[in-house]
């Protein structure tokens, strides 16, 4: 009973707050904002030209271990010795900036904060963090945007935050940053041309760069997990059926063969994440897929056969986490970031435990087909200002902070100051002091980030792991249509999907049949299923022609 | 068994009537059999349903994590224990800060809202009075009418308050629920207590202070119980309103610690976070639960002892 | 649920409360006060109405004017003032949904449900409470029973999903002894059960406190004098005890009523994958999917205003009712 307002505004209150809590392991790809019934059509939802984009111009401080093929990211069993200096003097101007940031996990102090506080010397420039709760950071954000004389100077917008809209809004909040950054001129800030040209495609709007992003760690963003500890010589499946049996065969004993797998069957079916293209050219959205139907068929039968958790079958996403690293579940479907956060979080305890994500297959067993998820997964945005000197300056700083692996400025971003935050152990790994685990929270890292380097050194067999299933995946990928594209959808289409949603859930778990499937499709297209067709169509067949 | 009364129970032999504790009242009659029975085991049952649940939360909240994977989620037998769940949240940079500023709240914000809740219902205690009914609405619609959020943030803005405590206190302040409650209680007083004073001579701001007041203890503290408990628990608000961490609230400072651990690719910040035997997951999501339990334990005795059972009763004899 | 404290200082016997005798002096019969009168007979009282009124006017009234945007084609980035002006479109989006009759034909039976199986347990165990004389029996459990109220529903869920659910120790205890398991937390059949027993465990014992208060403050003499009348326990129940108690429930029960739109909304979302939309789907969750999830703020402030019309009339509805039993109710037009 909550006595400040009602229980009516409480209810309000928890509603929008709720909302946010999207936050998951997944990083799925964040388009699809709606938008007001815009004007013509996709003439300003363009994708970006490729010379708006900045130009690349790769660094490699230091040689790889497992080097990445074709941008898959680069591997690194040790840290290099010495550490290369990217600056000789502090680049920034002394300029003291706002910056807002999510973050999960303890909240570090701001004032009075040693590797803040040496961060900003180094950088010359000294960024205030407005930290807020991740898990409500899109109610944040809602809110500060409307607002904008209340927006800091830098704002950190991870995919799944986007707000609805955004795109109708964008250019009114924050700076155009293509006179700044697009093509040559990218390379007055070396750091920034280092990141793969895809990572600032996901971060550009209506034709224009205004995202500075942070790489994402690879370009397939889930799949399967198992516990290689408790199935050494397990023989892996290679199709959707061997799959099945798989779990089945590991469900005894009071632990389950897997948790809740249908995001990754979708993968696993090859089904697009909206719209295929027909052989005709028309778009068939994702629902109307036979991919779609194929993935919802298996999950029924894996929920049906009894291998999935009960507490997986009742919704509850938050323990996933602990069912697989507690054994309970042997398999799990997971965001490939996951690997390393096992890894880092049960090996303190446990120095045997192992996880390993299966190498990658096809429902059919043929070859697979694998849609690349988006390059970035967090964009940062400055706010719109006169002042080009700020933007310059913020710009040196997000210059700074995107140094490279092996660099010194790398090490003080993610270490902190040697002797106050860590000791060199071992092979140079820093051993983290205890004012570390305070001081130290990802901060930096939400507003750009460096090319991804897989350089957990003490996990040497993820780092291998790791790099060596992403390099092999990349004969694989395939860009999905609208790629890289932030589309704003007319705001009266925005939740056709939601029935799907739940109706997914249903069939899984055996409450309604895939012949509700075709009645939901037919609503679908009734409702306006067949005009966001139309909507998207306009705009394929205008990046077709452009050609 | 019929009745006796209470003279009755007097004469009989004392080995010979039920066992009836000290306090019971006389004129209550000795206890029966099923009564007792009955009574005992719907409470055993109550306290059981309570209990159990609770002691598994903290029991999992001092586990260690290769008990807690071991029990396959919440601990019933208790294995190996560490208190590094809540070394962890304690230490953290920020929660001392963050209770300091929690308690201030509260009690600024409970004091403020107990009176002007307390003025408004005795002001809206008598039926006939000017605009009654107009200003009754006034509070009737706020509790099913509420703002959006954006609207609320647009207004703190403009009124300057964001990052200011004040924030967190003066939007919430008012619960029509709360004003509706006290002022059932004072139109229930009996009004020839009012009307003896008023003869007398007393103004209203009299008859408050000295008669109502003083008569209306219980269902202040519980008033206050709810507006304490609200401004103690509340979060969103500060998250909205309050960008500077060092003003952060404690709840909303140990939320931040329930999906704890999601690091974020390529951050060499996320392997910190690890010290040889931490726990993380569920033993650290209990401990916050358990620390959430703590100020209200400390608080409801004080406010328990206005509703013990006699304590306040007819302030006037005859 | 809490209910409200009415104290009866009756000094003759009990009566019904809630029967005021007029506390201000009346009018000759056929004349009515001046406005100058009542001013200066009221003034005080208006006077302290005065801070929370104000309060409301700023923090709950201006903002409510954002309501405005349920008939605008409003985006954030816009405005309010430059939104286009769309009449009752957005109003026409809220009932045109399907899901939104189901969504509230849902949402009325929890209600219902609820106030039968819910709401009288706060009070039984108050009167349970309060027939305990041993006084540390009282208070201890007093002091346990209030606890749950503290927990998220996150919490609540997941313990009820630790013991009831397909991997839980009701299960496995089951089990063990040759039972076959049964999933209580996947059953949308008894989905209106299980939602309403976590709502007792998690309120009921929060719910008592407001009830205690009240009978605290009865006059024993009321007891004494109930007994030498020759009345038994249950009668001293039905004239001392729950007369004592009875604005309190009626209030509570019209406010709950004005309420009926609400029923939860955190703890529907964690289980709704459990049990599927069909069960779990509330007026609230259906503005939250089909809204405030996409920023559509107009389609929630909507379907805001609507609720808060439907709730004002249902208690301004019960409050008649109320008057029809006697009762003064919230407000009453004497």
């Amino acid at each position: 009973m909550s006595t400040l307002g009602t229980r009516r505004a409480m209810a309000r209150r928890t509603t929008a707050m709720i909302g946010a809590v999207g936050a998951a392991a997944l990083v799925l790809s964040g388009c699809g904002s709606p938008d007001e019934q815009g004007t013509s059509v996709a003439s300003s939802d363009g994708a970006i030209e490729e010379t708006s984009l900045p130009a690349y111009v790769p660094i490699d401080a230091v040689e790889p271990d497992f080097p990445g093929v074709d941008g898959s990211p680069s591997g690194y069993l040790e840290l290099p010795d010495p550490l290369v200096k990217g600056f000789d003097s502090p680049p920034g101007s002394g300029g003291e900036y706002t910056a807002m940031t999510p973050l999960w996990g303890t909240i570090p102090p701001t004032s009075g904060n040693q590797y803040l506080d040496a961060v900003s010397e180094a950088m010359g420039t000294t960024i205030d963090f407005q930290i807020s709760d991740g898990n409500t950071y899109g109610d944040k954000l809602a809110a500060v945007l409307a607002s904008p004389k209340d927006m800091p100077d830098w704002i950190s917008i991870p995919s799944w935050n986007v707000p609805p809209r955004f795109g109708t809004g964008v250019d009114k909040l924050f700076e155009d940053l293509t006179p700044y950054l697009g093509g040559d001129a990218a390379k007055d800030y070396p750091y920034l041309a280092n990141i793969p040209t895809d990572a600032w495609r996901a971060c550009s709007w209506n034709g224009k760069l205004y995202g500075i992003p942070q790489p994402a760690e690879g370009n397939l963003g889930n799949w399967f997990f198992y516990r290689d500890d408790l199935l050494p010589d397990a023989e892996l499946p290679t199709n959707a059926d061997e799959m099945l049996e798989f779990v089945e065969q590991n469900t005894a004993d009071g632990h389950y063969g897997t948790d809740d797998l249908w995001d990754i069957a979708q993968i696993m079916f090859a089904v697009p994440d909206k719209w295929a293209v027909g052989d005709d050219g028309k778009l068939v959205s994702k629902f109307e897929t036979p991919e779609y139907r194929a993935a919802l068929e298996w999950t029924a039968t894996l929920f049906a056969s009894g291998a999935v958790h009960p507490d997986a079958v009742a919704g509850d996403t938050s323990g996933a986490q602990q069912r697989f690293e507690s054994g309970q579940v042997l398999v799990t479907g997971g965001g490939v970031g996951y690997y390393h956060e096992a890894l880092t979080r049960m090996r303190a305890t446990d120095p045997d435990f192992s996880i390993k994500l299966m190498p990658v297959f096809a429902a059919d067993g043929g070859t697979p087909v694998l849609y690349k998820t988006p390059a970035a997964g967090i964009c940062s945005y400055l706010k719109k200002t006169d002042d080009e000197a700020q933007v310059k300056e913020l710009l040196t700083a997000a210059n700074f902070m995107a140094a490279p692996f092996g660099t010194e400025e790398y090490q003080l971003l993610n270490y902190g100051v040697e002797g106050v935050h860590y000791t060199p152990g071992e092979g140079g790994v820093p051993q983290p002091t205890e004012l570390a685990q305070t001081e130290i929270q990802p901060t930096y890292i939400f507003l750009v980030g460096a090319p991804i380097a897989i350089a957990k050194t003490t996990l040497p067999d993820y780092v291998e792991n790791y790099t060596t299933w992403m390099a092999q995946n990349v004969e694989y990928l395939t860009e999905p249509p609208f790629f890289g594209q932030n589309i704003t959808e007319p705001s009266q289409y925005a939740s056709l999907g939601q029935p799907f949603e739940d109706l997914a859930s249903d069939i899984a778990r055996g409450r309604k049949t895939i012949d509700d499937l075709d009645k939901a499709i037919e609503t679908w297209k009734s409702s306006g299923g067949e005009e966001l067709r139309a909507f998207y169509q306009e705009i394929y067949d205008g990046a077709e022609q452009g050609d | 068994m019929s009745t006796r009364t209470h003279t009755e129970s007097l004469t009989v032999p004392r080995r010979m009537r039920r066992r009836s504790s000290p306090n019971r009242p006389a004129w209550e009659g000795p206890p029966t059999v099923l009564g007792q029975t009955g009574k005992s085991v719907a409470l055993i049952l109550v306290a059981l349903a309570v209990l159990f649940p609770l002691y598994t939360v903290v029991l999992t909240s001092v586990s260690s994590n290769a008990t807690v994977n071991a029990a396959g989620g919440m601990v019933v037998v208790p294995g190996e224990i560490t208190f590094s769940a809540y070394r962890q949240i304690l230490s953290g940079g920020i929660v001392t800060r963050s209770v300091v500023v929690s308690v201030i709240i509260t009690a600024v914000g409970t004091i403020l809202s107990t009176v002007v809740s307390i003025l408004a219902a005795y002001g809206l205690s008598r039926p006939n009075s000017l605009f009654h009914r107009t200003i009754l609405f006034v509070f009737l619609i706020t509790m099913f009418f509420g703002a959006g959020m954006i609207p609320m943030y647009l207004l703190v803005s403009g009124l300057g308050l964001i990052d200011s405590l004040w924030a967190l206190i003066l939007p919430g302040a008012v619960s029509a629920f709360n004003v509706l409650i006290l002022r059932s209680f004072f139109m229930g007083i009996n009004p020839s207590i009012t009307e003896a004073a008023r003869i007398d001579g007393a103004g209203d701001w009299r008859i408050l202070w000295k008669i109502v007041l003083p008569m209306s203890g219980a269902v202040i503290a519980v008033v206050a119980l709810f507006y304490g408990v609200g401004y103690f628990n509340s979060f969103f608000n500060a998250m909205l309103y309050i960008n500077d961490n060092a003003k952060w609230p404690l709840q909303l400072v140990l939320r931040s610690y329930v999906l704890q651990g999601v690091t974020l690719p390529g951050s060499g910040a996320g392997q910190v976070n690890v010290e040889t035997g931490a726990v993380t997951g569920l033993p650290v999501k209990m401990a916050i639960m358990v620390l959430a339990l703590v100020p209200i334990l400390l608080v409801y005795p004080f406010v328990q002892r206005h509703f013990t059972k006699g304590v306040i009763f007819g302030a006037i004899k005859g | 649920m809490t209910a409200t404290a009415t104290q009866t200082l009756t000094t003759s016997g009990p009566e019904t409360p809630g029967r005021r005798s007029a506390a201000t002096p009346r009018p000759a019969p056929g004349r009515k006060l001046s406005l100058r009168h009542r001013l200066r007979r009221d003034g005080a009282l208006l006077l302290m109405v005065l801070p929370a009124v104000a309060l409301l006017i700023v923090f709950a009234y201006v903002p409510m004017l954002g309501n405005v945007i349920a008939w605008l084609d409003y985006s954030p980035y816009v405005g309010i003032i430059d939104s286009v002006w769309i009449g009752w479109d957005n109003f026409a989006r809220v009932f045109q949904n399907a899901t939104f009759w189901h969504a509230v034909a849902n949402t009325l039976t929890i209600t219902a449900f609820q106030l039968v199986f819910y709401f009288p347990i706060p009070i039984i165990l108050a009167l349970l409470l309060n027939s305990v004389s041993t006084p540390w029996v009282r208070s201890t459990i007093q002091s346990i029973v209030y606890l749950p109220h503290f927990f998220s529903w996150v919490l609540v869920v997941t313990i009820f999903q630790q013991i009831f659910g397909g991997a839980g120790l009701l299960h496995r205890v089951l089990a063990n002894a040759g039972f076959d398991g049964f999933d209580l937390m996947t059953n949308p059949d008894t989905f209106l059960v299980l939602i309403t027993s976590q709502a007792v465990w998690k309120d009921a014992g929060w719910g008592i406190i407001i009830f205690l208060a009240a009978l605290g403050t009865v006059n024993p003499e009321q007891y004494e004098a109930a007994t030498m009348d020759g009345a038994g326990k249950w009668g001293r129940i039905w004239h001392v005890t729950l007369p004592a108690i009875r604005p309190t429930i009626i209030l509570l029960l019209i406010l709950r009523l004005g309420d009926a739109l609400t029923v939860g909304f955190e703890q529907l979302i964690l289980q709704r994958d459990a049990v599927g939309a069909d069960a779990a789907e509330v007026l609230d969750t259906y503005v939250y999917y089909q809204g405030v999830i996409n920023g559509d703020w107009a389609f929630a402030a909507a379907a805001g205003l609507v609720k808060g019309v439907v709730s004002l009339l249902l208690v301004l509805g019960a409050n008649k009712l109320a008057h029809l039993f006697g009762e003064d109710g919230v407000y009453r037009k004497s």
